[in-house]
């Protein structure tokens, strides 16, 4: 394995980590607002699900580059 | 689909209110609307109950709250079907004869059924507390042992965390400062985390010493009033012999409490029914409007029990009451209450689509839909024939077992996610990971999750997510033709058209489609972004492009469903793996087994959450119309 082949199995590593950090930090924030509103308002379960869920976007992109790159390494290699 | 609903008012001959009230709430299918809201108040007075009507509302309601707590206490003892004839019994009733049985039931059986419960409460509490004492005294039972028992001496026993057994030679020197050399402290470590120390001083000295403590921040071990003064040795004695009678205590108590429910808790439940019911009418005529001679009820109903509803009232009211429709205008059609009515496998999933909110009434329902794709989306995601069985077992138990509604709909839905993940399973080849490959050369029906498919796999996920948000826009599209909403008609198309040519750009990209096409495809693009800005105004330039970048991240967001998969794989090769390279068989095969159980747990709450987004997220802000409300029908409380 050269240096540039581990070097984009680094970038796919940090594709996919960093967004899960970010998706991780975003989750807490509304997981915990979202803990307090519910125990207000039961009833809005769902809308809180829906905003809980949101960042989760932000991995699966991640995740779709990680897995270009590591495609690409594949088809170089 | 959303149930046909009609608005109706009911008209008649105010001495037959009662019996209008008391066939509308047996049938159930009339939600009344108060006659203000309907804004018939300024030419129709109010009607409100009478004096003597007051009066017994002021007594039923007092009533249904003791019954209630009766109820709570004593089971009914007899089954469902012979409770529905002795309510239907007692339903004949007048209120008066129903309030006068009520009072003789809860005379006779209030203070019995009341001193019970609170006996058991006691023994309960007693059982708890003295299982707390007995822990902590055994503790100091060995040190007291040690200690010779002195007339005119007080014990105390402290109990000290461990990494703070120093405060004693603190508390050993205070004690010397103040009471001189008359006492005696002896400690001894008792468990890992415990020191227990026990300190014997003269009796007059009782009040200094127990000063001390509390200056010191210390709590002595105090025993419950009827123990104190006794011995350690007798008082553990005592607590053993007090926990050997306390279950035998209890269980007479819930025996003379199940000779009582067979006697009157099937009473108690019908009359509380009863009464509630009566209650429910009385609030119902503060609803209705009136005059001198007649009554007026407005409310919803579904189109298709108004037939019920005319021969129930002429059979019980009599040819004196009458039901007509009322026209209902396009601002009312907002307040118009929403009831879902889909085929018995799709409804399960009306819980799903209410969790965000139930659709306005004369949008499209998306039960069916969801019924169809949210197990499709759950069982690409988990794919496995081990979990796939699992799950259906689990569903087909609680379907057998439990009468709750709320599970036995999540069971429904389960069985229809398992028999996906099941099909998924076989097409994969997947059982417990790759380990149905090792054991039993299982072959995959179409394509492995690992190595060279997974681009297959990704594909087929976006494929899926394209169609689904698609579709999506196609509802969309055909919901604001349907109420001639031209701006988001303009801009679901414009969706909808850039969405395809993205896909053909993409196609021509990578080699799919030819080159030819790209100007074409580019022009469509253009098309699609030019009538999603239209309803932007002159702020569609900079926007329409972004609303499209995030069309495509709708789409990607699809991958996830071949991304968890992948994990829930892995994760079960990891399993399997461990149990490889196990140095002892049955710790591999705990170890194994408790890593796949894991997965399968993470894996149904993750293809759950996650198939749930992707319809809440990317397919119902496509076309979903929320913002109905419950129909709520005026029917009997039910026992």
């Amino acid at each position: 394995m050269d240096i540039n082949t581990g070097l984009l199995a680094i970038g796919a590593g940090l594709a996919v980590g960093l967004a899960a950090l970010a998706t991780g930090w975003a989750q807490g924030r509304i997981g915990s607002a979202g803990a307090g509103a519910l125990t207000e308002k039961p009833e809005l379960f769902g809308s809180i699900l829906i905003m809980l869920a949101l960042p989760e976007t932000l991995v699966i992109l991640g995740f779709a580059v990680a897995a270009m790159i590591i495609l690409l390494l594949k088809a170089g290699g | 689909m959303l149930l046909p609903m009609m608005k109706i008012q009911i008209v008649g001959s105010k001495e037959k209110l009662d019996a209008t009230l008391r066939a509308m709430q047996r049938l159930g299918s009339v939600q009344i609307q108060d006659v203000a809201a309907h804004g018939q108040a300024q030419v129709l007075p109010k009607l409100s109950l009478d004096a003597n009507a007051l009066q017994r509302r002021d007594q039923i309601n007092p009533l249904v709250a003791r019954l209630g707590s009766f109820a709570a206490i004593l089971p009914p003892g007899i089954k469902a079907p012979e409770l529905s004839r002795a309510y239907e019994a007692v339903s004949l009733k007048s209120t008066e004869e129903l309030v006068a049985e009520a009072q003789r039931v809860v005379g006779e059986i209030g203070p019995k059924s009341q001193a019970l419960a609170l006996r058991g409460d006691e023994l309960q509490a007693e059982q708890a507390s003295l299982t707390r004492y007995q822990a902590t005294l055994r503790k100091v039972a060995p040190l007291a042992a040690e200690i010779p028992r002195l007339a005119g001496y007080e014990t105390a026993a402290l109990l000290i965390e461990r990494r703070s057994a120093a405060v004693l030679d603190l508390v050993r020197q205070k004690l010397s400062e103040i009471i001189g050399d008359n006492f005696e402290l002896s400690a001894r470590h008792v468990d890992e985390q415990t020191t227990a120390a026990i300190v014997v001083f003269p009796t007059e000295q009782s009040a200094r010493v127990n000063a001390l403590f509390g200056r010191e921040n210390i709590t002595p071990l105090r025993l419950p009033q009827e123990l104190a003064g006794a011995s350690l040795t007798d008082t553990l004695a005592t607590m053993a012999q007090r926990l050997a009678e306390i279950p035998r205590d209890i269980a007479r108590v819930e025996d003379e409490l199940r000779q009582l429910a067979a006697s009157w808790g099937s009473s108690v439940t019908v009359l509380r029914a009863a009464l509630s019911d009566r209650s429910a009418q009385m609030e119902i005529v503060g609803m209705a409007g009136g005059t001198r001679y007649t009554f007026v009820l407005v409310g919803w109903m579904p189109r298709r029990d108004l037939g019920d509803l005319k021969e129930a009232l002429q059979r019980q009211a009599g040819l004196e009451v009458l039901v007509g429709e009322i026209k209902v205008g396009r601002e009312e059609m907002k307040q118009v209450p929403v009831a879902l009515a889909n085929l018995p496998p799709v409804r399960p999933f009306e819980f799903l689509v209410a969790l965000v909110a139930l659709p306005r009434y004369g949008a499209l329902d998306p039960t069916p839909l969801m019924a169809l794709f949210m197990p499709l989306f759950f069982g690409l995601i988990l794919g496995d024939i081990a979990h796939g069985l699992l799950l259906l077992l689990c569903a087909v138990v609680v379907l057998r077992l439990c009468r709750n509604q709320t599970y036995r709909r999540l069971a429904q839905v389960m069985v229809l996610c398992g028999f996906w993940s099941l099909l998924f399973g076989f097409l994969f080849g997947e059982f417990l990971g790759a380990l149905g490959r090792q054991l039993f050369d299982l072959k995959p029906l179409w394509m492995e999750r690992s190595g060279a498919t997974i681009k297959s796999l990704f594909a087929f996920a976006l494929a899926l997510g394209a169609a689904h948000v698609l579709l999506g826009f196609a509802l969309g599209i055909w919901e604001a033709l349907r109420v001639k909403a031209r701006k988001v008609l303009s801009e679901r198309l414009g969706k909808f058209i850039a969405l395809i040519a993205v896909f053909w750009l993409v196609a021509v990209v990578a080699g799919t489609l030819p080159r030819d096409l790209t100007t074409p495809g580019i022009a469509t693009l253009i098309v699609g972004i030019a009538l999603l800005s239209i309803p932007m105004g002159w702020l569609g330039g900079i926007l329409g492009p972004i609303e499209t970048l995030g069309l495509i991240s709708n789409v990607l967001s699809y991958l996830r469903l071949a991304a968890i998969g992948l994990s829930s794989f892995y994760l079960a090769e990891v399993a399997n793996r461990l149990y490889g390279v196990a140095t002892n068989v049955a710790v591999g095969a705990i170890v194994a087994g408790l890593l796949h159980a894991l997965n399968l747990a993470i894996g149904i709450v993750s293809a759950t959450i996650q198939s749930l987004r992707l319809h809440y997220v990317e397919f119902f802000s496509k076309f979903y119309e929320s913002g109905g409300a419950p129909f709520r029908p005026f029917k009997q409380s039910g026992v």
